[in-house]
C-alpha cells in the first residue's frame, strides 16, 4: 500500500485481517465492537454505481438496521446461521484509494468459502471486492463504512445470513 | 405419456384433501410433469408493464425453464417473444433488462427482429427460399394482462386470463393498486434473487404459511419487537384475529387486515409520518376509503402459481429443477406518492425478503431441510404431509372481497386452509379438470 509509512500499513493489515477472523468465527459482539456509531454497511445489487437506497441492495445497513441484524444472529435462533456457517476468507491486493487526516480508504480483493451448514452442507465460493473506511479514534483504528462488491452481484445469491 | 406408462405419476392418489405425498417435492417425473401442466399449459405471471414504461424496454424472465423477453413495442403494446433467435436458436437479451431498443438482433448471423417479434431483415436473403414469416420470434399462444399485471400462456389453449383469475384473484390485485392514489405501480428498482435448494412448490406454501411465524421467524421477533406483525401473525393462537383464505383457482391469501392492531402497521409506520401520502388517499379515494386502506394495507396473497402479492413487494417463485428454486422480489412502489414514500417502502422490502433480508434466508433453510426430508420413493407408505390444521374449523366463503364464486374457503390465520386450497387446485390442474 503506497501512502504509508510501515507502521500504518501494519496497522491496518491488522485490522482487516482482525475484522475478517472475527466475521469468519461469527464473533458477532467482536466484529461490532470495531464499529463506529455512523457504520455503513453496503452489498450492492449489481454494479455499486448507483446511490444506496434508490435501488435496491442486499444490505444497506445503517448502524441501526445493523445493530438489529446482529442481535438477530445473537438471539440463537436465526435458523439460516443456526449452526454459523464455517467459513474462512482470503484477502489480498490491499491498495489505499484515499486518506484524510483521520480516515484510510482501504480496497482489496476477496475469496471466501462457506460451508452451508444448515441444510445442503455444501461449500460454497463467494468472491469480490471489499472497500473499507477506517478511522482514528480514541480506541485506534475503527470501521465506519464496508462495501462489499460481489462478482456475482446482478445474480441470485443463495442465503447471505452472515456477515460477508 | 400414453395409459400405458407405467412410471406416470398418479395425482389423485398422491394429492388427498388433508394430506400430500413428499414425493410430489423431489420426483423429477413430477417436475416435468409441472413445467408442461401448470408452466407451459396454465397462465403464469410473467412482469408488470410498469417495468418497461418506454418504447424499446424489455426485460427477460422464464416460463418455465423457457427464456422470454418481454418488451414496449413502438405502439405501446406488451410483447412476450421467446429470447432465441428464430434461426439458430441463439439467446437475443443475456442480461436482466434493458432499454433503448428498436430491434434485437442476433449475435450468430445478423438476423434482425423488430420488437413485436417479426423478422425484419437478415444478411444474404438469396440463400433462403420460401416464406420467411415462419422465422419470425416465436411467442407465448396466449398473452394477457390485467391491470398492467401481464401473464402468458404457451400452449394458447388455456382459457381466457379472466377465468384464471377469477373475481377473486383480479380483487387481489385491486386491492394493491388501490394504494396508489393514481391506481398505478411504478415497478423498477430490480428484483432480488434468492436461491434455493428447495423445490418450488414449498414457496407458495412457506410465502402464505400462518402458522411457522413464531417458530421460524423466532429471531426476528426477539431481535425487533412490535413489528408489523406482531398483532396480525405472532400473537397468540386464539388473540389473532387475520384469516387464512382459500380463493380457489389455486390463489390463497392470509388476510391480515382483520388482525392489525393499528392503521399502517403493514408500512411499519404511523399517519404522521407519511401525512402527504394519507390527504393524496383521500384526495383520490375520499376521507373514509383513504382511512380503510391505511388500515388494510396490501393483499398477502398468491395468484396461482408463480406471482406472490408479498405485501408491499412482489415476487416470482422461479422453478429450476426438482431441488431448486429462485424465488424473486422487488418492491411494489407506487405510482402517484412522493419519493420518500417509495424509499421506505424499498427499504421495508430489503428488510423482508431477499438473501440477506431478517424473513427470507430462514424460510429457505426451513425449505431446504424439507427437501432433505423428503427424499422418498412415490411408493413410501407413510411419507406424507400433514396439511390438516384447522379443517374442523374452517368455513365456505364466497371469498375476501364477497366476489368469489362460492368455492372459498376461511380458516384461522394459523391454519393450513392456505395450503389445501394450493394443493386442491394443483390436483385439479395436474388431472386435467381445470
Amino acid at each position: 500500500m503506497i501512502g504509508l509509512s510501515a507502521e500504518e500499513r501494519a496497522e491496518i493489515e491488522a485490522f482487516v485481517f482482525r475484522e475478517a477472523r472475527l466475521a469468519d468465527e461469527a464473533d458477532y459482539a467482536g466484529w461490532e465492537a470495531l464499529l463506529t456509531d455512523d457504520m455503513h454497511y453496503w452489498v450492492p445489487f449489481g454494479p455499486a454505481g448507483y446511490e444506496a437506497g434508490a435501488r435496491m441492495s442486499y444490505i444497506n445497513d445503517n448502524r441501526t438496521r445493523l445493530a438489529t441484524r446482529l442481535r438477530q444472529l445473537m438471539t440463537g435462533h436465526r435458523h439460516a446461521q443456526t449452526p454459523p456457517s464455517p467459513m474462512r476468507r482470503i484477502i489480498s491486493n490491499l491498495e489505499l484509494l484515499e486518506r484524510t487526516e483521520r480516515e484510510y480508504l482501504v480496497a482489496g480483493n476477496f475469496a471466501l468459502y462457506e460451508l452451508s451448514a444448515q441444510a445442503t452442507r455444501e461449500l460454497r465460493l463467494w468472491a469480490g471486492r471489499t472497500t473499507w473506511r477506517l478511522r482514528r479514534t480514541d480506541d485506534g483504528l475503527r470501521l465506519c463504512r464496508k462495501v462489499v462488491e460481489l462478482v456475482n452481484a446482478s445474480e441470485p445469491q443463495w442465503s447471505l445470513a452472515f456477515i460477508i | 405419456m400414453s395409459a400405458t406408462d407405467s412410471n406416470a405419476v398418479d395425482y389423485r392418489r398422491l394429492v388427498e384433501d388433508r394430506r400430500v405425498h413428499g414425493s410430489l417435492y423431489t420426483d423429477a417425473r413430477v417436475f416435468e410433469d409441472e413445467l408442461d401442466r401448470i408452466f407451459r399449459r396454465g397462465w403464469v405471471f410473467v412482469g408488470h408493464d410498469s417495468e418497461i414504461a418506454n418504447e424499446g424496454d424489455w426485460v427477460t424472465r422464464r416460463l418455465g425453464r423457457e427464456p422470454v423477453i418481454m418488451v414496449r413495442a413502438g405502439d405501446g403494446r406488451v410483447h412476450v417473444l421467446a429470447n432465441r433467435c428464430a434461426h439458430r436458436g441463439t439467446m437475443l437479451c443475456w442480461q436482466d433488462r434493458g432499454g433503448g431498443r428498436r430491434s434485437f438482433q442476433c449475435s450468430y448471423h445478423g438476423w434482425v427482429f423488430g420488437l413485436d417479434g417479426r423478422l425484419r431483415s437478415l444478411p444474404g436473403r438469396s440463400g433462403f427460399e420460401g416464406a420467411l414469416e415462419r422465422l419470425d420470434l416465436a411467442r407465448p399462444g396466449q398473452v394477457a394482462s390485467y391491470r398492467g399485471f401481464v401473464f402468458a400462456n404457451q400452449s394458447g389453449d388455456a382459457g381466457p386470463l379472466d377465468d384464471h383469475l377469477g373475481p377473486a384473484g383480479k380483487a387481489l390485485i385491486d386491492r394493491a393498486l388501490a394504494l396508489s392514489p393514481v391506481g398505478r405501480l411504478a415497478i423498477g428498482a430490480g428484483w432480488v434473487g434468492q436461491r434455493v435448494a428447495s423445490n418450488w412448490k414449498m414457496w407458495p406454501e412457506s410465502d402464505n404459511d400462518g402458522y411457522h411465524l413464531a417458530i421460524a421467524h423466532a429471531s426476528l421477533q426477539k431481535a425487533v419487537p412490535g413489528t408489523q406483525y406482531e398483532a396480525a401473525l405472532f400473537s397468540p393462537e386464539l388473540d389473532n384475529t387475520s384469516q387464512a383464505r382459500d380463493h380457489g383457482r389455486g390463489h390463497v391469501e392470509l388476510e391480515l387486515r382483520s388482525g392489525y392492531d393499528r392503521e399502517l402497521a403493514w408500512l411499519g409506520t404511523t399517519r404522521d409520518k407519511v401525512q402527504a401520502y394519507a390527504d393524496a388517499l383521500a384526495k383520490a379515494h375520499g376521507r373514509e376509503m383513504a382511512d380503510r386502506l391505511l388500515w388494510d394495507g396490501p393483499p398477502h396473497a398468491l395468484i396461482f402459481p408463480n406471482l406472490f402479492l408479498g405485501e408491499m413487494n412482489l415476487a416470482i417463485i422461479q422453478p429450476v429443477g426438482p431441488d431448486e428454486t429462485i424465488h424473486y422480489h422487488t418492491p411494489l412502489l407506487l405510482d402517484g406518492v412522493d419519493e420518500a414514500l417509495n424509499r421506505r417502502i424499498l427499504r421495508q422490502s430489503e428488510a423482508a425478503m431477499g438473501p440477506a433480508s431478517f424473513f427470507l434466508p430462514d424460510d429457505a433453510v426451513i425449505a431446504e431441510r424439507m427437501q432433505q426430508g423428503w427424499r422418498v420413493d412415490r411408493a413410501t407408505a407413510d411419507g406424507w404431509v400433514d396439511l390438516g390444521r384447522g379443517v374442523a374449523r374452517e368455513r365456505r366463503d364466497g371469498g375476501g372481497d364477497g366476489t368469489g364464486d362460492g368455492a372459498g374457503r376461511v380458516g384461522h390465520v394459523s391454519d393450513e386452509t392456505t395450503n389445501r386450497g394450493f394443493w386442491r387446485h394443483y390436483r385439479d390442474v395436474m388431472t386435467g379438470r381445470t
